[in-house]
């Protein structure tokens, strides 16, 4: 399991995963930690090899007091439940039905296992006397303290999957230039609240996007938690920021924009970006 | 960097300022004081918080509305031109409502600005009461963004306290700011210019807020708050 920026990438044929996190200057002067997280596996499966890439934000409001747990916690989770149905996934599968059962069982899954995981962590490890004071002062359940977004993608050869519940940014990147914002637009997510794993309907809040290489053929996918997507000076960003990638990726190659990632992550994070936790997964295949 | 580079998060300011007749003389002269004193605050906090761009701009309203500052500004780089009074200009907020409304609707605000910040100023009760002014607060608040707006009211004078300033802030536990004078105006909009600011590029911690308008507490809401669930 790779969580953190400071950790190699392994290149996994065909996709090979680049990761940065910064944490975001405001919490840096609140005290607070990155609270994002990130973890992404090559899975064993019995067709070609499979990557299964997640980003999760932890709610920064004081009720959300575990987020930083919570966002590791759905990340290790989601990876986890991919892998376990990873033969089941896309086995003679249409995108319809891929779509149908990621929304019907793969989604469940990982809802639930996340809050398992959340309950046995506060099992384990009690809310202090002052978390316990702010829990009881809005009167939410433990679990609501754990709040986080999760962005889940599973690369294939041929499908691309991804599910997220919460902001954050989705960003396809094709070989013919075109980018793709394929996750369908929540309405209620203005800047300030979020859906999240938290919420008694996380499931139903959950949105799904399939993308067929072989009618698109997608070069890269990127996944980042909102911190970067609210430092890009232009607006809309996605077709900026990915056309310049796409052209990246051409001219100075993979390895450059390996070595770039966290600078530019860095920067998003920084006071001349969003000042929030940054944290971006770009999944480039090897075509 | 791909995409042309990093910036801040814009946070639309917007000032909501009574024109009418009776803002004529004194009242008037105070408000432009006040604005011009607030404008170089607002851009000191700017410069000082870690996280937005401030971008003013100045509806003025007697019985129609115009923009004064129709484009966003950076508060830095704006400089005060008075506002004028209209002679016998009628205090009807419906259509200044809508215009603000029509300013930050659907795909005007970029998709990364923050909750936009909204002050009203003025000196007396709407005078188009009834269904133009209930009109112009159903269209501010009828787009996620507006009805996120942050808004306070600044009443000049004990007399224009009003049921309609409390329904235009929407939030029972946020006082109407009272200027009883003509003095008190400069320190009440600063307050409030940068209560509003606050929270809206920290979060929302009304406690917090009543306590810095009322000047009772301590420290002001706090800057680490960020996002919550739906």
């Amino acid at each position: 399991m790779r969580t953190s920026s400071d950790v190699p990438p392994i290149d996994a044929q065909p996709w090979t995963v680049l990761v940065a996190s910064a944490r975001g200057a405001a919490h840096a002067a609140a005290g607070l930690p990155n609270q994002d997280a990130s973890a992404w596996r090559v899975l064993e499966t019995l067709g070609p090899p499979l990557v299964v890439a997640a980003v999760a934000d932890g709610h920064g409001h004081p009720r959300h007091f575990r987020a930083e747990r919570g966002a590791h916690l759905a990340v290790e989770q989601a990876c986890a439940c991919v892998e376990r149905l990873a033969d089941q996934l896309l086995v003679g599968r249409s995108g319809g039905e891929l779509e149908a059962f990621a929304r019907e069982t793969l989604v469940p899954s990982v809802v639930q296992a996340w809050r398992r995981a959340v309950a046995a962590d506060h099992a384990a490890s009690a809310f202090t006397p002052d978390e316990e004071a702010i829990r009881a002062q809005v009167a939410d359940e433990p679990v609501i303290a754990y709040g986080a977004t999760l962005l889940l993608a599973l690369l294939s050869e041929r499908w691309l999957l991804v599910a997220q519940i919460g902001d954050g940014d989705v960003a396809a990147l094709f070989a013919d230039g075109r980018v793709e914002t394929p996750v369908p637009v929540d309405p209620t997510l203005d800047g300030h609240y979020t859906t999240s794993l938290c919420q008694a309907a996380a499931v139903d809040s959950f949105r799904i996007a399939v993308i067929d290489r072989a009618a698109s053929p997608v070069l890269a996918l990127l996944l980042a938690t909102d911190g970067f997507g609210n430092a890009q000076a232009s607006d809309p960003w996605p077709p900026a920021v990915g056309a310049d990638l796409i052209s990246m990726l051409g001219t100075r190659g993979m390895e450059w924009v390996r070595g770039q990632l966290p600078i530019w992550t860095e920067r998003c994070a920084s006071t001349e970006g969003s000042g929030d936790d940054t944290t971006v997964i770009l999944a480039v295949h090897a075509s | 960097m791909p995409g042309g580079g990093v910036a801040r998060r814009p946070l639309h300011f917007i000032i909501m300022a009574d024109c009418s007749g009776s803002m004529t003389g004194e009242r008037m002269q105070a408000l432009n004081y006040a604005i011009a004193d607030m404008l170089p605050q607002l851009a000191e906090w700017e410069r000082d918080q870690l996280v937005a761009q401030v971008l003013v701009r100045v509806l003025s309203f007697a019985t129609t509305p115009t923009w004064h500052v129709r484009e966003p500004v950076p508060v830095g780089e704006l400089r005060w031109k008075p506002l004028q009074a209209v002679e016998g200009g009628y205090t009807n907020m419906g259509p200044a409502l809508r215009e603000v409304a029509a300013a930050i609707g659907p795909d005007k605000l970029e998709n990364r600005a923050l909750r936009p910040a909204i002050l009203l100023v003025t000196d007396g009760r709407p005078t188009d009461l009834g269904n133009e002014l209930a009109a112009g607060l159903g269209a501010l608040t009828s787009f996620p963004a507006g009805r996120a707006s942050l808004r306070l009211a600044i009443a000049i004078g004990h007399d224009a306290k009003s049921e309609f300033l409390d329904q235009f802030i929407g939030d029972p536990s946020v006082p109407v700011i009272v200027a009883g004078n003509t003095e008190e105006i400069a320190e009440r909009l600063v307050a409030a210019s940068i209560a509003v600011s606050r929270l809206s590029e920290g979060g929302v911690d009304h406690g917090a807020l009543v306590n810095q308008l009322l000047g009772t507490g301590s420290g002001g809401p706090k800057e680490s708050e960020d996002h919550t669930i739906v």
